[in-house]
């Protein structure tokens, strides 16, 4: 094996992988380096429990950019997205419930139940987030442009997206620009009355988030979750046949297919940088690889403070990696089951099994649990996102058995006292499992195995900085041509030839693959340059 | 506008607030005959001194001037109508363990007194001083703009785009991003990058919170941090003043300004309609019934009242009246006015001392401030709230009789939308948690009060005609500001009625004692004018 490459991508993440394809597409030498023995980063299934295959990282994908789907042909590498309906389930203590289904006409039948107003209210709200969403999404597709030294190329994406926003009509235009800035309480209250329904979207923005729906901002990472997804559907849950794993591999395949190779258990030690010029890595084990080309899809505070000596940047910009803000908020809990859970205000099996299940009866709640870890302390009525793929899957489990994967919120990575050791492992775990019971009683006696990551857990299985799952918090300082630090916004950094391809860069967050298809086209841009031709 | 040569007037303006006065005082500087009207006895609005007990004088609502823009001082002259702003250079923050933070006038003063906290962050403070100091000659040219229309293709709105545009570019990478950081962020964790001294942080982040309905961790209170440097470089006076007389000084100047130049004042003169004729304003219908015309109407009134109130629904597009209706407009803030027969004795700096005559703060912390939200969020008031007090009798001794003093106590957070709502009880109630507090830092101040006002966002919508109690006439959020402020397209002063315009804090650039808005309209009357 030839021990230089065109490009070396540091981590085989879904945007790694997808980076790493597309740039072996177009001719080049790829080497992944993984440092775990799996591939995926956080977008992994593992079998925790002998026969009980879990996606610890990521359960739910995003929208799949939908060239890297096309281009990269992933159904024939075995992708099988499934859109569940119901998509989302709001079990409530009083007896009710809420049940968002794909078709908006059954949404608004079963909003109805709540509120009248609601209901007639509810074709019109999707068609308003279907607009906002549809110019996140011509956003999303470009380079963040460089709104203050840039050139030609620069102007021209701002004059595209102004033309984009401008083609919304003046109504619509205002409108979308109004609602980005603002909180999701606010968004909601101005469409909205019903408790359940407004908890059960407001949850979507602030998932991943450490802030409220109170706070200002969490509006746009509402709709930074429905970007791209079908018109008339919110909350949608997508999820990959096989557990998330499959996707991962898919990506993998694709690009080992175009002669990318990918080592695991190979971590990264450092970048090497001679004259200001990336030119390979330093394995852990000490093995020297060079390339023209590197490209990191770990997060920003990794990459530039773990990869990069610090003598080889400007200490303004250290100053700037450094005030990136991470905060991470969520926990993994999962759980193995000897059977379904038999909600209280709807027993019995059902479709209501198939989506997530969502606690979240009210923003009130959300917002009490976001008090918790505000100040330091994990929430003592957390929001919970649950899924239970097994519903449609049944390959993840053995017969007769499920699998649980839940999303908990908040765990904050910086507790006031303590630090998350075992101790407080478990009883997240166990607090975890009595809210559910709370609902669906039956659960703590279903339980065959319990596993939990703490946001520290997350920290140090995916590399993913203070447990944040975004690499990098989804707040409007942090958006755009801001994200991850306006020297890194279009994908190339300080550091020459160093690239970045994770979620930290634009538009971040979500297994969704546009940072990666976004660096590969950048670092293609480049490579031009320096003479190489495809 | 030939048709209304009969017109007595050619404007009336509707309510003799700050902004309104400005307002009034430029239209007749150009020549125009003017009328104010003015609901309650005196002029001011929400900038009024009243001698509620005989013999101490209260800044009733707004306490202190920083942002008064200085073109206004000069071309309406204030000085020469009695305008004299006596400097605060201080503030302390007492704290919980008998310790303050201290921040003065004497700059190495400040930095020794930093460094007791933390050296690093005594060395951070100029830096951040600095670059604030830039941002805020960034923002001064989009303060002073009249907002551009980005849906409008015409010349005058693409023409200000542009020239945003270039502002924007010419600012550099550095600061466009500092700005663009310091626009979104929150207060608390702007701070975080630069200062680890708790007291600090929260000192300074209160500035972010104060009128608004949020917290020093929601982003988007970061920007008002700016405005502390904004007063500083227009150079008038330096970071934060009194006015000699109260604050009701500075509407009593600006209104001397107005009559000098022409302008007729009518105070018990509530308007309530303004008479539109096919489109059109025409003028007003007062309480006592009496109609009187005028070419122009300009309203100085918060947005909901003055499209919601006076002027009939059907009037109006559906569309504006919609967006109105949406202006979030809830209060947060209360005030507490005490006359004290003695100083309160601060247990951390005991005695008198230079730390009366300035802002005393109580921010001991970033949590005590977000714990004081937590209790709005659910509809009560902060049990421990936020307060920003200072002893205008030290400053100025009018202000009270020979020996006794007044205390001026601004309180955050007393939500408008009280649960149960807001009775004489609760008031009280109200009063009581802010005097408790303030005893843990001066015991004596319990024993010292012979006098004590206190005012909540519902004494201060049927006092001052403030809508919900909101001090800024509309919150200061991002989708409330600039070309949304109050409303999309109609942030240029003019309204969708021919002849009628706004120039109160519910537009751009909105809240505190600057006048600005009161200018910007006048100018754009005047343009109109011309056509």
């Amino acid at each position: 094996m030839t021990n230089s490459y065109d490009a070396i991508v540091i981590g085989a993440g879904h945007n790694g992988l997808v980076t790493a394809a597309y740039l072996a597409k177009a001719g080049l030498q790829v080497l992944v380096l993984e440092r775990r023995d799996v591939v995926g980063g956080a977008a992994v299934t593992e079998e925790i429990f002998s026969g009980f295959k879990f996606d610890t990282g990521a359960h739910r994908i995003g929208s799949l950019h939908p060239a890297v789907v096309r281009e990269l042909d992933l159904a024939r590498h075995g992708v099988d997205v499934i859109e569940t309906d119901p998509t989302v389930f709001t079990p409530l203590l009083d007896g009710r419930h809420l049940l968002l289904w794909r078709d908006p006409q059954r949404c608004v039948e079963s909003i109805r139940e709540f509120s009248k107003a609601d209901a007639d209210q509810w074709v019109p709200f999707t068609q308003l987030v279907a607009k906002a969403t549809s110019l996140l999404e011509a956003a999303y597709a470009s380079t963040p442009p460089n709104v203050v030294t840039g050139g030609a190329r620069d102007l021209w994406t701002m004059l595209r997206l102004g033309g984009r926003l401008r083609h919304l009509g003046k109504r619509d235009m205002i409108e979308v620009m109004r609602i980005l800035p603002m909180s999701v309480k606010e968004l909601l209250d101005d469409w909205f009355e019903s408790d359940v329904l407004k908890g059960t979207l407001g949850a979507t923005g602030i998932t991943g988030m450490f802030q409220g729906p109170m706070a200002a901002g969490t509006a746009y990472t509402f709709l930074h979750h429905h970007v791209g997804v079908n018109g008339g559907i919110l909350r949608p849950t997508m999820r990959v046949r096989g557990g998330i794993g499959s996707l991962t591999a898919a990506l993998a395949a694709a690009a080992t297919e175009r002669g990318t190779i990918i080592k695991t258990n190979a971590a990264v030690e450092r970048v090497i940088v001679e004259s200001g010029r990336a030119t390979g890595v330093v394995l852990e084990c000490g093995e020297e690889i060079r390339a023209k080309w590197i490209v990191s899809n770990a997060d920003p505070k990794r990459t530039f403070s773990r990869l990069v000596h610090p003598t080889e940047l400007d200490p303004e910009f250290c100053r700037k990696i450094r005030n990136i803000k991470f905060k991470g908020a969520c926990a993994k809990v999962h759980l193995a089951l000897s059977e379904l859970p038999d909600f209280t205000c709807l027993p019995g099996n059902g479709p209501h099994s198939n989506g997530v299940i969502s606690i979240s009866p009210s923003l009130i709640y959300l917002e009490r649990a976001y008090d918790d870890a505000k100040y330091g302390g994990v929430s003592r009525k957390p929001y919970l996102e649950a899924v239970i793929p097994t519903v449609t899957d049944s390959s993840l489990a053995p017969p007769g058995k499920h699998v649980m994967s839940i999303l908990v919120q908040y765990a904050p990575y910086h507790l006031k006292e303590g630090t998350w050791d075992d101790g407080r492992r478990q009883a997240l775990g166990e607090a975890v499992v009595k809210t559910l019971a709370e609902y669906a009683p039956n659960i703590e006696s279903a339980v065959l195995h319990r596993h939990v990551l703490t946001p520290l857990d997350l920290e140090n299985t995916y590399g993913l900085t203070e447990g944040n799952i975004y690499h990098g918090e989804l707040t409007m300082d942090q958006l755009f041509f801001m994200r991850p630090v306006p020297e890194c916004a279009r994908y190339r950094t300080p550091i020459e030839n160093l690239y970045l391809c994770g979620a930290g860069t634009h538009p971040g967050g979500g297994v969704n693959c546009v940072s990666g298809y976004n660096a590969s086209r950048q670092i293609l841009r480049g490579a031009k340059r320096f003479g190489f031709r495809s | 506008m030939s048709k209304m040569g009969t017109a007595h007037y050619d404007a009336i303006v509707i309510g003799g607030g700050h902004n309104g006065l400005v307002n009034a005082a430029y239209l007749a500087r150009a020549g125009k005959r003017v009328l104010v009207l003015e609901r309650r006895h005196l002029v001011g609005g929400a900038t009024v001194t009243e001698e509620i007990y005989p013999g101490f004088k209260y800044s009733v609502c707004s306490y202190v001037v920083s942002l008064l823009r200085p073109e206004i001082i000069r071309e309406l002259d204030l000085p020469s109508h009695g305008l004299e702003i006596l400097p605060l250079e201080s503030t302390v923050t007492p704290l919980p363990n008998g310790d303050y933070l201290g921040r003065w006038a004497d700059h190495d003063q400040t930095r020794r007194e930093l460094y007791r906290h933390s050296a690093r962050d005594a060395e951070a403070y100029d830096d951040y001083g600095k670059l604030m100091y830039h941002l805020a000659f960034a923002v001064k040219p989009i303060v002073g703009m009249v907002p551009p229309d980005p849906t409008s293709l015409s010349p005058k709105d693409l023409r200000g785009l542009l020239k945003l545009g270039r502002h924007f570019r010419s600012l550099g990478e550095e600061r466009f991003h500092a700005l663009f950081k310091l626009m979104t962020m929150s207060a608390s964790d702007f701070l975080d990058e630069w200062f680890e001294t708790e007291p600090l942080k929260a000192t300074m982040s209160a500035s972010g919170i104060i009128g608004t309905f949020l917290g020093p961790r929601s982003p988007g209170t970061a920007y008002v941090l700016l405005h502390h440097y904004m007063g500083e470089i227009d150079g008038a006076f330096r970071a934060w003043g009194f006015a000699r007389g109260g604050t009701g000084a500075i509407a009593e100047a600006i209104a001397g300004a107005a009559r000098r130049l022409g302008a007729e004042i009518r105070t018990e003169s509530g308007v309530t309609r303004v008479i539109v004729k096919d489109g059109r304003a025409t003028g007003v219908v007062l309480e006592s019934g009496d109609e009187i015309s005028a070419r122009v109407v300009v309203s100085g009134l918060d947005p909901k009242r003055t499209f919601l109130k006076l002027i009939e629904a059907n009037q109006l597009p559906a569309d504006f009246v919609d967006s109105i209706r949406r202006f979030k407009i809830r209060g947060s803030s209360g005030k507490v006015n005490l006359s004290l027969s003695e100083l309160p004795n601060f247990t951390c700096l005991p005695g008198e001392g230079p730390h009366l005559r300035g802002a005393i703060s109580i921010s001991p912390s970033v949590d005590y401030l977000e714990r004081a939200y937590d209790d709005a969020k659910y509809g009560d008031f902060s049990r421990r709230p936020y307060m920003d007090i200072i002893i205008p009798s030290m400053i100025d001794p009018g202000m009270a009789p020979p020996g006794k003093h007044v205390m001026s106590i601004f309180v955050q957070y007393a939500p408008s939308d009280l649960k149960g709502g807001w009775n004489e009880t609760r008031r009280e109630a109200f009063g009581d948690a802010v005097i408790d507090t303030l005893a843990q830092y001066a015991p004596n101040l319990p024993g010292a009060i012979l006098h004590r006002q206190v005012l909540t966002p519902w004494d201060m919508e049927r006092d001052f005609g403030l809508t919900q109690g909101n001090i800024f006439h509309g919150e200061l959020s991002l989708h409330q500001l600039f070309f949304l402020r109050p409303a999309p397209s109609w942030a240029d002063y003019r309204t969708p009625l021919e002849n009628f315009y706004q120039c109160g804090s519910g537009t751009h650039p909105g809240g505190g004692i600057s006048g600005a808005s009161g200018r910007l309209a006048a100018l754009n009357v005047l343009q109109d004018w011309k056509r």
